[in-house]
């Protein structure tokens, strides 16, 4: 692969960024000052996982490994906040997150639902329903950096690493990009020495995350491969996460997203594994 | 060949021997520059193919050889590797390694070997060594189990080294709790952990190992005792020794032959024309091996060795005449023309048959072993050239004066050698007692009949090192505490493997039983110590899921409880794994199997094992049941060896039997030339089959061995039985005279290359002991039997050999082989 093939790629998302008339939010864009390390990865935290109170989308996984096989998933996530702001100031829009995972194919794993209470301040609970054993099962989480149902994605990856997790600097700013690395306080914990995040100046939106291991190695890579405005919000509607060890391939492919939907909280409950709440699933 | 072809020939040594020297000289310069030139300078000589070194067993096979390239698709269809083992045992701990320090040093070992990673030099840009991701290690794999009322936790084995002994003792009890790990990963006493470290290719194994021998260097007086086993280390470690072995093995044997010629014949400048031949030979060989572009393996390592002592053979057969001719002459002339007047036509025959013997190898399916037949075959030429043109210009340019003591002093050497008067004894003996040595000959016979009946076909690249080398001892221990460090894989693919096949059949719970059943009965042929597959893997997870009860060890009941199961299992940290046991499409299976022991033959009794009770206790599902792994792949081109070399024995068989027929125009005397070397291939090899030593590769090749180099000592002794009679025109008149020079050059020549081979013995490799020995005997044998056989059955025979002897009128052909 070239290696001039992210810049290109770049180019071209940021072209679509901008086609889709996303307006500058930062304040201090005009000033041509960056802004603190602090606010870009706040708002980009707030982008990618705290748009709007709640949201939903249907997305279509397709999993591929070094020889081209490829496994295809369907599943609906739901989305709901506990806190109603979005505010960046004071970390007003960070708070507990529920997620209501949905699976719709392959058929033999339908109806299996997956149910995430994200904290803030400990580990995450996790409930698994198997509708051909009719089991509900309590999965203790302590570690997010596991497979995502068998993708390349983490857990992490699909609901977010607490940015207090890590220490960020701001290693580059480009016309286009913040460029953070981002270094855990607890190493032991993860399989990365740093990861370094390019995020677009006018979206704050995350396009591209490369890990590089303890040998200087970079071994991860994620990309956004379509961002479309919904409702306003910017959203990346395509992503891609690289593994590059073992050459595997996952792409997310999103659709019927919507925000703002008021989903009731009750939804996020353990009774609904079992019985899914179709109304909301579309 | 004409009796003027072979006059001129000696003509132009004896008249021009510097020009012949000079240009056996340039020869062999020019050669051996053409190979070692692009072999140190690569880029300056593109054209011209370099030195390269193929240490892989593997290609014992063709690379287009089935079961290669289903080894191949199925290693790639389910990301395997070949492996190297690495275990740590603690005898002295009670706890054995599951103590707080045995653990971190684990823990280390375990980080160090993931780096273990180096430029590939064919690939830029890219790294070869042990694959990270695959590594199996305490600290490298997922465990699964309860915790609390209804809750599953899925996290690392040992995230960390543990800080405490219950720590420490609460990773052997999880660890033991999961059936993929217990036996593979941990002993069942707990002194023992392994690391599975999976290569990019194979030959990264020998460098690894290396590695990770440095590192565990400090371990000393710690209790932790390290091994580090696996067929790809033995192979490969193999391949390493082989050439340091080479470089010692070739000059000792020269170095002794060289000891013993001086002994019968003391004078250093005549037996260094025979070395020189040798070397010229040798070195003119592996020149051309290069230059063709044909790998050095295992077998073509060798070929030196094998064709020093044959180029030594014809020389000291001339030199042994010369020794007790000279003398009679004091003119080393007529001395020469005289030696190879006589021996020309024997030598020609015997490296013809030497040269049928190698080259039947070709007729084996087997590519090194062609190549290795085909070169030797090419380097006897080689040596019968030189020896024909060289070794009489060599004497013609030695002063005369230097020869002044040679030989053989004044009087009947026959009287004056120990050799010579046992000899004489000896050849009286047999004609007189020619019926006894007749029974005795029929009874060894018979004898070897019912050894060959016993041989015991196997190999095992591990036994390739004596019992006490380091891998050898890594191999008993680990296999003392693990369910087996020896890899063979069973795929279970679709019958015909045609698109229309029920999709995702390897998520039928009556499949995946049928699995357990079929693992269940290979672990009862005492041989598997361990297998593992993706049922074990279902009921696993399915037991943790059900609240971690033994009764819930067992395989759903419907495929979406089975796809349900494996998609929980797939949230862990290595989803990746669950594709070493099925493909993505369930499609097709693998079974890792673990066996305790390298050998062919329990490899073997695995294969029947399983296909007995497939037959018995047929899939219920269409799908066909195939091996691969290089324990399979080893048992195949074993077997493709021992019929190919039975085909190669028999086709040089025949081709000898023809070309002695051609010799002595005499389908009798033909047979007569194959009687000692029948005996002898049987002596061996019944002999083989009693002392129980496997029928390994250096066995099967020594057989055309035996054939070609016992057949030239019946060459030289009926040659020269024929033309004796001739000349006195009886047999019984010609018994003293063949005793006396022939029996003795042969002698002699049994001698010096018999002990010649003994430094072998020395080597730490069991496949050069394996060659000296049966070298030795070989020659031994074929000298005793022809010098036994051949006189009592030419005595029995007489009559029909020499039918026109009492008229003692001597037929055209027999003046030809005259002494002129």
């Amino acid at each position: 692969m070239s290696r001039y093939w992210p810049v290109t790629l770049f180019q071209k998302l940021a072209l679509v960024v901008i086609a889709l008339g996303i307006t500058p939010i930062a304040l201090a864009q005009d000033a041509g000052a960056a802004p603190s390390v602090e606010r870009i990865v706040n708002r980009a935290n707030m982008v990618s996982y705290f748009q709007g109170r709640d949201g939903r989308a249907r997305v279509a996984m397709s999993i591929t490994d070094r020889q081209g096989r490829t496994r295809s998933r369907e599943l609906t996530i739901l989305r709901r906040d506990g806190p109603e702001t979005d505010a960046i100031e004071g970390s007003a829009y960070r708070g507990e997150q529920k997620y209501y995972v949905y699976f719709r194919r392959p058929a033999d794993v339908s109806q299996m639902t997956l149910l995430v209470w994200k904290h803030q301040d400990r580990d995450d609970d996790r409930w698994l329903y198997l509708p051909a054993l009719d089991l509900v099962k309590r999965i203790a989480a302590s570690d997010k950096r596991t497979s995502f149902v068998g993708s390349d994605f983490f857990y992490e990856d699909i609901s977010g690493r607490s940015i207090d997790a890590d220490s960020h600097e701001l290693i580059e700013t480009t016309d286009n990009y913040y460029v953070v690395r981002n270094k855990p306080k607890r190493p032991g914990e993860v399989e990365f020495a740093y990861y370094d995040v390019y995020i677009h100046k006018q979206s704050f939106l995350p396009v591209r995350t490369e890990y590089v291991d303890d040998s200087g190695n970079l071994y991860r890579r994620y990309t956004a491969l379509a961002v479309e405005k919904v409702q306003g919000y910017p959203t990346v509607v395509k992503a891609r996460m690289e593994n590059l060890r073992n050459g595997g391939t996952t792409e997310l492919t999103y659709s019927g997203i919507d925000y703002d939907l008021s989903l009731p909280e009750d939804v996020f409950s353990e009774r609904y594994l079992r019985r899914a709440p179709r109304e909301y699933l579309q | 060949m004409s009796e003027n072809t072979e006059s001129s020939w000696l003509q132009f040594a004896t008249d021009r021997p510097r020009l012949t020297v000079w240009a056996m000289v340039v020869a062999t310069l020019a050669l051996v520059a053409l190979a070692a030139l692009p072999s140190v300078w690569p880029e300056r000589f593109g054209l011209l193919n370099p030195l390269t070194i193929d240490t892989d067993p593997e290609n014992m096979l063709s690379s287009d050889e089935p079961v290669r390239v289903f080894h191949d698709d199925m290693k790639e269809q389910f990301s395997l590797y070949d492996m190297v083992v690495v275990g740590v045992v603690n005898e002295s701990n009670p706890d054995g390694v599951f103590n707080v320090g045995s653990l971190r040093r684990i823990y280390e070992l375990t980080e160090y070997a993931s780096t273990l990673r180096w430029p590939d030099p064919d690939n830029p840009g890219r790294q070869e060594g042990v694959v990270e991701e695959d590594m199996l290690a305490l600290s490298r794999v997922d465990n699964i189990e309860q915790e609390g009322v209804g809750s599953v936790r899925f996290s690392w084995l040992m995230p960390e080294p543990p800080d405490t002994r219950n720590q420490a003792l609460a990773i052997l009890e999880r660890a033991q709790r999961i059936p993929l790990f217990d036996n593979t990963l941990v002993s069942a006493d707990g002194k023992a952990v392994a690391l599975y470290l999976p290569l990019t290719s194979k030959d990264m194994s020998y460098r690894v190992r290396e590695a990770l021998l440095d590192k565990v260097a400090s371990w000393e007086d710690t209790g932790d005792q390290v091994y580090i086993t696996g067929l790809p280390v033995a192979e490969d470690t193999f391949g390493v020794q082989m050439f340091y072995q080479m470089a010692i093995s070739a000059p000792l044997a020269m170095l002794v032959i060289f000891l013993a010629m001086w002994w019968f014949f003391r004078h250093i400048r005549l037996i260094t024309s025979a070395m020189i031949v040798a070397m010229v030979a040798a070195a003119s060989t592996m020149a051309l091996l290069v230059i063709s572009g044909s790998t050095v393996h295992i077998m073509s390592s060798m070929i030196p060795v094998f064709i020093m002592p044959i180029a030594v053979l014809d020389a000291v057969h001339i030199l042994s005449e010369f020794f007790d001719r000279y003398p009679l002459h004091r003119d080393r002339h007529r001395a020469i023309r005289e030696v190879m007047g006589i021996l020309f036509k024997p030598m020609l025959f015997t490296t013809l048959t030497t040269m049928a013997g190698f080259a039947s190898l070709a007729l084996t399916p087997i590519p090194p072993v062609q190549v290795f037949g085909i070169f030797i075959a090419i380097g006897v030429f080689l040596a019968w050239l030189c020896t024909v043109t060289f070794i009489p210009a060599y004497i013609m340019l030695m002063p005369e004066r230097r020869l002044t003591g040679f030989g053989h002093a004044a009087g009947d050497p026959d009287q004056d050698t120990v050799m010579g008067r046992w000899l004489r004894r000896l050849g009286e003996g047999v004609v007189s007692h020619a019926r006894a040595v007749l029974v005795v000959t029929m009874v060894v016979v018979v004898a070897a009949g019912y050894g060959i009946s016993l041989i015991r076909i196997n190999d095992n690249p591990v036994k390739w090192f004596e019992p006490e080398h380091p891998i050898r001892v890594a191999d008993r221990v680990l296999n003392e505490h693990f369910g087996g460090t020896y890899m063979a894989y069973l795929a279970l693919v679709p019958e015909g493997d045609n698109a229309a096949q029920d999709n995702q059949i390897f998520k039928r719970p009556e499949v995946l039983r049928y699995i357990a059943r079929l693992q269940q009965r290979l672990g009862e042929t005492g041989v598997v110590g361990k297998s593992n597959s993706v049922a074990d893997l279902v009921k696993t997870v399915h037991r943790e899921l059900l609240g971690g009860d033994a009764g819930a060890f067992r395989i759903p009941d419907s495929p979406a409880a089975v796809a349900q199961t494996l998609l929980t299992y797939q949230n862990g940290h290595r989803p990746q794994d669950l594709w070493h046991f099925v493909t993505p499409d369930y499609r097709r299976a693998s079974i890792w199997v673990q066996l305790t022991s390298g050998d062919n033959r329990d490899m073997s009794r695995v294969v029947q094992a399983l296909d007995d009770f497939i037959a018995a206790n047929p899939p219920p599902a269409s799908i066909q049941a195939r091996w691969f792994g290089l324990n399979y792949i080893n048992v195949v081109w074993q077997d493709k060896m021992v019929s190919g070399m039975a085909m190669a024995l028999f086709g040089s068989f025949v081709v000898v039997l023809l070309l002695m027929a051609l010799l002595f125009r005499s389908l009798l005397w033909g047979l007569l030339c194959m009687i000692p070397l029948t005996v002898t291939i049987g002596a061996i090899y019944g002999l083989i089959g009693i002392i129980g030593k496997n029928y390994d590769m250096p066995v099967a090749v020594l057989s055309a061995l035996s054939l070609g180099l016992a057949v030239d000592y019946a060459i030289h002794f009926l040659a020269r039985a024929r033309a004796t009679q001739a000349e006195t025109g009886s047999w019984r008149r010609s018994v003293a005279p063949m005793f006396g020079e022939p029996a003795r050059a042969i002698t002699r020549n049994a001698i010096v290359l018999g002990v010649g081979f003994l430094p072998l013995l020395a080597a730490p490799l069991v496949p050069y002991q394996t060659v000296g020995v049966f070298i030795a005997a070989i020659l031994l044998t074929a000298g005793l039997s022809t010098l036994l056989i051949l006189p009592a059955l030419v005595t029995l025979l007489q009559r029909w050999l020499f039918p026109g002897a009492r008229r003692a009128a001597p037929n055209p052909q027999n003046q030809e082989e005259g002494v002129q």
